[in-house]
């Protein structure tokens, strides 16, 4: 069998897609980078991947609301692509804009896309928030997050609209990531939780595992000089399962 | 063509929230409740229902096609773009409807209601134009204003001809300022002979092309008429520095990277709309600068950006503002807003930010800066050919920016609110987004032999300037319009952002055009390149504009300028040192609660600093990530140690004590910056950002004397300056008040450096360590310091940190930096900058949660070596902004004796676990305090100023 690629998803907007692909190269991954527009037109097809990225950045300018366009677009013309390579299991990771075409789409909290069921609101602080954060892994089943049950990871996290909403109160399994303090429980205030998250939550995975949305950026704590590679583990999950 | 309107809004509104605590702060305590409606108007053939989705997520948002304010719990306010201004969602609103399968949708606009409940109409209307928005470019909208067409529409008008023959000086230089040309009468009359040479009258485009071209803004009338652009170069040539690859001549300046790359850099002030449009014209200065970054070489790709914006105390009192200007918080608040607006959607990382204040910025200072990578190969832009195309690319075009280099080169008056209004731009990030990742692609399909920003002056500049060794030829019908009533004249000048110039080779056009449509970037082939010598521009059947490139680009008359040394009214510092603990602390909190001291991270922390992932220092560090860096420095390359980086200094109370000597510090305190954290000066190049007032006799003297000091100092140090940029309007008047700018000069370092890895920073790393003082400290320090200030006094004189050793002592020092930071002496290092000593000594502490025990006696006597001065006062050592002097972290067994031969020293102190700054002098503990509680008067200041 030919060697797994991994696609990262790309609209005009997006502008993470770059430092995306050198992350997964670093742990021996191959990724192409794939313009939403080309899956749409048909001279792409999510299919030939083995996985999916979709990177942070702000596609469509945000407008009408934080990947509310990049969503619409692929629930609307992709809907059984997408519908196929969940069923599949192939593992998707949504990185912040990712995370909220996630949401939008109904990927994450309901697994099902066009039906939204959770979203991410503005944060509290009603700007736009870069800072470093501290997270701890959640014991919920997820492949990204495999074998780090309670580590805490430092990583960048840089967005405006990053406060999770669930009308009803999430299946515990569904929180992955949660921000938090030095000593490892959830953080409440800011600025440890930059965006009024409660519960802390800053990641969420779907009832299959397959799937994560985080609003922090895992590809921006990746090298020696980032001063954090722990985003690196949650890209090496991927590798192993892709190469196992 | 029916319209639609759909009303959302959102439950746990965080924006509404935010308003409502603000307004209720700002002395509108009976505002119980505000609620925000957003209404998307839509024009066209559409089946609403389809498009819901788009325009609400149910999950948290309600839809209607009705608006759901109940009008009984308070006023409603609605505000809207006015009718010439393109809402930024359209171009998105139509492209998400066409993928939705709804081709029918032609247009859409956008309006925000506000419902402020507990107060009166009247009051409610007062916070909007206060607070919420502005009406250069927006409207208050009438609730029951009936919607016809969304687009604005209309005929334009047709070519003038003016006739110039037999007009007097006096009516020239009346008409000249009716059609708010603003040129003066030298270009009128050379203007006026031109008409009789040619034998027929201009076109209203020939004379708007021509006087647009000829002002200040765009061909530096008045720094040509001083000489001073040429003896920067001048200077820059006689370095013959080894890594310039590109100075001065280029929309940035380029330095040679590693491995066949090259970096570049630009710096660009926007002050006259950031003015009076805060939000739209610090937007567009960073849209603006940055297409100075993709317009370098054949393309550069944009990786990093400043923000610098100088304004009057925002916490003065409403009624001390000057008619005309707004509030100087409103600047402020606005132009963060605009910052995090155009910036974190463009995913440039923010390098540097900084706020500072001036009674003299009532026209305020917007600078920032750029800099960019690019493959050397592409570094030099080829000459355009006869039968190349031109290509515009990016947004359409409209009224927007009509008159704005004109309107910024002249003094901002308290009619120019109103005036110029169409001068002013609203950026769309989006737009530029698009052609910011197709550039490189098109450069590397071989499709760009030049490129070029179409920026003040619009497409005549460009175009212009691009094709002014050939001809060009312009077709005017074929440019995407936002407003079918733009004239000949308008589609010229107009300054609408987002928009690129390309010369494109004719056999590469079906390549461009695909690559531009798959990355969703707008595309019209606008003429070509001829061999005619002539610009030329053609507009519905008519030849609109035909004149010779020699006569625009060589005939501009430069009046001379008269220079006057100016008189200073300066008064010495009287200030009485602190005795007491308290009266220490009291001075302590002075500078550290200073703005320009303070922790600023409530604005900066609304810059993405990590994005691109090349981040490895950025504007804040230490164990805390809340300690200023003081350097930005990033490793472009992925996965390779080679760094850029970048420091960025500017001072406006030095300005008014003495420009020269502040243009001096300035180079030398950005260079400092950079060399006492590992990076070797003879990798480092220099931009230049002038700020003055509008030229008379002795604003020319301090320009004049500005240039040649840094002209001077940079041949000596051997660094040159490869790109910058001047504004020679900072000048405010209203009702016969005029306020000056103070003479203003940012200088940015930028260069490289071999392994990003051996960057040292501020924040300290041992207990038991030494702190060691470096350079040069002497009388004088507090001139135009902050202590000063916070005192409310300037000085009459500055620190000279060069003594009489000339350049050569600073160097001295830098040279012993390098020495000891390839032995790795040090540990954490920082240069002596505003607040001096005592800043510098919190950061560190601060940034690491240690502490530091300093006894200043030593210092003394090393001031006294070199300086002959008998005493400096506690208050001098502690505050003095010893530019060019450093404080570095070295082991407890470093030898000073051995390791420091011929530059001034001394040991100050030792680092401690108690996290307490500790001050002695004379064997007496005359103040302390803890960090933490210092810690809190610093972080306050800013954002209580925000709030």
């Amino acid at each position: 069998m030919s060697q797994p690629v991994t696609a990262i998803l790309y609209a005009p907007g997006t502008n993470c897609h770059e430092e995306t692909a050198a992350a997964l190269t670093r742990v021996g991954l191959h990724s192409e980078l794939v313009l939403l527009r080309d899956l749409l037109g048909g001279t792409s097809r999510l299919q030939t991947y083995q996985a999916a990225v979709i990177p942070g950045g702000f596609s469509y300018g945000d407008h009408l609301g934080a990947g509310r366009i990049f969503a619409a677009m692929m629930t609307a013309r992709l809907g059984d692509e997408l519908q196929e390579f969940l069923a599949a299991q192939k593992p998707l990771l949504g990185i912040c804009n990712g995370f909220q075409v996630l949401a939008e789409a109904g990927i994450l909290g309901g697994n099902a896309p066009g039906q939204r069921t959770m979203a991410l609101l503005g944060n509290q602080s009603a700007r736009f928030e870069d800072r470093r954060v501290r997270l701890q892994v959640s014991k919920a089943e997820c492949l990204w997050t495999r074998g780090l049950a309670g580590r805490i990871l430092v990583m960048p996290s840089a967005h405006g609209e990053g406060r999770a909403f669930f009308p009803s109160a999430p299946d515990e399994n569904a929180v992955a990531l949660r921000y938090c303090k030095e000593d490892g429980s959830p953080a409440e205030q800011y600025p440890e939780n930059p965006n009024g998250s409660p519960d802390g939550i800053a990641g969420v995975t779907d009832k299959t595992g397959f799937v994560l949305g985080l609003m922090p950026h895992p590809e921006r704590a990746s090298l020696p000089v980032h001063g954090s590679q722990d985003g690196l583990q949650i890209f090496k999950n991927l590798a192993s399962f892709l190469g196992g | 063509m029916a319209i639609y309107s759909i009303y959302t809004q959102s439950r746990d509104d965080a924006e509404a929230r935010h308003w409502l605590l603000f307004f209720r702060r700002h002395g509108h305590r009976e505002l119980t409740n505000l609620v925000i409606e957003r209404v998307y108007w839509l024009e066209g053939r559409v089946d609403c229902e389809k498009l819901l989705p788009l325009f609400a997520n149910s999950v948290y948002q309600t839809a209607s096609s009705h608006s759901l304010l109940d009008h009984a719990a308070g006023p409603v306010i609605e505000i809207a773009y006015r009718p010439a201004v393109t809402d930024p969602e359209t171009p998105s609103i139509l492209a998400a409807a066409k993928a939705l399968g709804e081709d029918g949708l032609e247009f859409a606009r956008l309006s925000k209601r506000y419902q402020l409940t507990g107060i009166s109409e009247r009051e409610a209307r007062g916070i909007a134009e206060r607070f919420l928005f502005n009406k250069v470019v927006e409207r208050i909208r009438d609730l029951g204003e009936s919607v016809l067409a969304l687009r604005p529409t209309g005929d334009p008008d047709s070519v003038e001809m003016i006739q110039l023959a037999e007009l007097s000086s006096e009516s020239l230089s009346k008409l000249s300022t009716a059609k708010s040309w603003y040129a003066p009468l030298s270009q009128m009359q050379v203007i006026q002979a031109h008409e009789q040479r040619i034998g027929r009258l201009h076109t209203d485009a020939e004379i708007e092309i021509l006087v647009q071209s000829w002002s200040d803004h765009c061909y530096h009338t008045t720094w040509k008429s001083l000489g001073l652009l040429k003896k920067l170069s001048a200077a820059t040539r006689r370095i013959a520095h080894p890594l310039v690859v590109s100075s001065f001549t280029d929309n940035a300046g380029g330095l040679e990277f590693y491995e066949d790359w090259v970096i570049t850099i630009k710096g660009e002030t926007h002050n006259f709309p950031s003015s009076i449009a805060p939000f739209g014209g610090v937007a567009t200065k960073h849209g603006g600068v940055i297409r100075d970054t993709l317009g370098f070489g054949k393309g550069a790709y944009p990786i990093g950006g400043t923000t610098l914006m100088g304004t009057m105390d925002p916490a003065m009192p409403e009624n001390e503002v000057p008619a005309g200007a707004l509030h100087p918080q409103l600047i402020l608040s606005e132009s963060i807003r605009a910052t995090a607006y155009y910036m974190n959607p463009m995913g440039i990382p923010m390098m540097h930010a900084a706020y500072k204040r001036h009674p003299g910025y009532a026209k305020c200072l917007a600078l920032g800066h750029s800099i960019g990578l690019i493959p050397k190969k592409y570094a030099l832009k080829d000459a355009p050919r006869p039968g190349d195309l031109l290509l515009l690319i990016g947004g359409e075009t409209g009224r927007d920016g009509i008159h704005g280099a004109t309107a910024s080169s002249t003094t901002m008056t308290g009619e120019t609110l109103q005036k110029e209004s169409a001068a002013v731009q609203i950026g769309h990030p989006i737009t530029e987004r698009r052609f910011a990742t197709a550039i490189p692609v098109l450069r590397d399909a071989g499709c760009i032999r030049s490129i070029t920003d179409l920026g003040a002056g619009g497409i005549s500049c460009g175009a212009g300037e691009m094709g002014a060794e050939t001809g060009v030829m312009l077709d005017l019908d074929s440019i995407p319009l936002k407003d079918s009533s733009l004239t000949a004249w308008e589609i010229l000048l107009s300054e609408s952002q987002e928009r690129m110039l390309i010369a494109l080779p004719p056999e590469k056009l079906g390549k461009a055009r695909s690559l531009l449509d798959r990355y969703e970037v707008g595309n019209t082939v606008l003429g070509e390149f001829t061999s005619s010598g002539r610009l030329e521009a053609n507009w519905r059947g008519q030849k609109v504009v035909d004149l010779e490139m020699s006569f625009l680009w060589s005939a501009c008359p430069i009046d001379p300028i008269a220079v006057a040394e100016p008189y200073r009214k300066l008064k010495s510092l009287n200030i009485q040192e602190p005795c007491t603990a308290g009266e220490w602390s009291r001075a302590v909190h002075l500078v550290l609660g200073h703005w320009h001291c303070a922790d600023q991270s409530a604005a900066i922390s609304q810059f993405d600093s990590t994005v691109q992932g090349r981040t490895v220092i950025g504007p804040y560090g230490g164990k805390n990530h809340h300690m200023p860096s003081g350097i930005y420095v990033s490793a472009p390359l992925h996965g390779k140690s080679y760094g850029v980086c970048m420091t960025v200094v500017w001072n406006p109370f030095y300005g008014d004590i003495d420009p020269a000597g502040m243009a001096k510090l300035m180079l030398i305190e950005a260079v400092t910056k950079a060399v006492v954290a590992g990076v070797d000066y003879h990798d480092l190049a220099l931009c230049d950002n002038f700020y003055t007032p509008r030229v008379r006799p002795e604003v020319a003297w301090d320009l004049t004397r500005m240039v040649e000091a840094i002209v001077e100092l940079s041949i000596k140090l051997g660094i040159p300056f490869i790109s910058g940029k001047d504004s020679s309007s900072g000048t405010f008047e209203s009702g016969g008040l005029s306020i000056e700018a103070p003479p203003t000069l940012a200088v940015a370092a930028f260069g490289r450096v071999a392994d990003v890895h051996h960057i040292v920073t501020k924040d300290f790393k041992q207990p038991g360590n030494k702190i060691l003082l470096l350079g040069r400290v002497g009388v004088h320090a507090l001139g135009g310091s902050v202590y000063a200030d916070a005192h409310g006094q300037r000085g009459n004189q500055l620190f000279n940190p060069l003594g009489v050793g000339d350049a050569q002592s600073i160097q001295l020092v830098w040279d012993e930096l390098l020495r000891l930071g390839a032995r790795g002496s040090y540990v954490a290092a920082s240069a002596i900058g505003e607040g001096g000593l005592l800043v510098r000594l919190f950061e560190a502490c601060h940034g690491s949660g240690l502490g530091a025990r300093i006894d200043l006696d030593g210092l003394e006597k090393v001031a006294g070596e070199v300086t002959g001065a008998s005493r400096l006062r506690s208050d001098e050592l502690l505050f003095g902004e010893f530019t060019g002097a450093v404080i570095l972290e070295v082991a407890s067994d470093f030898d000073t004796n051995k390791n420091l031969a011929d530059v001034p020293h001394c040991v100050i102190g030792e680092i401690t676990k108690e996290r307490q700054i500790v001050i002695s002098r004379g064997g007496r503990v005359f103040w302390q305090d803890s960090v933490a509680s210092l810690a809190t008067v610093w972080s306050k200041a800013f954002r209580e100023a925000l709030e």
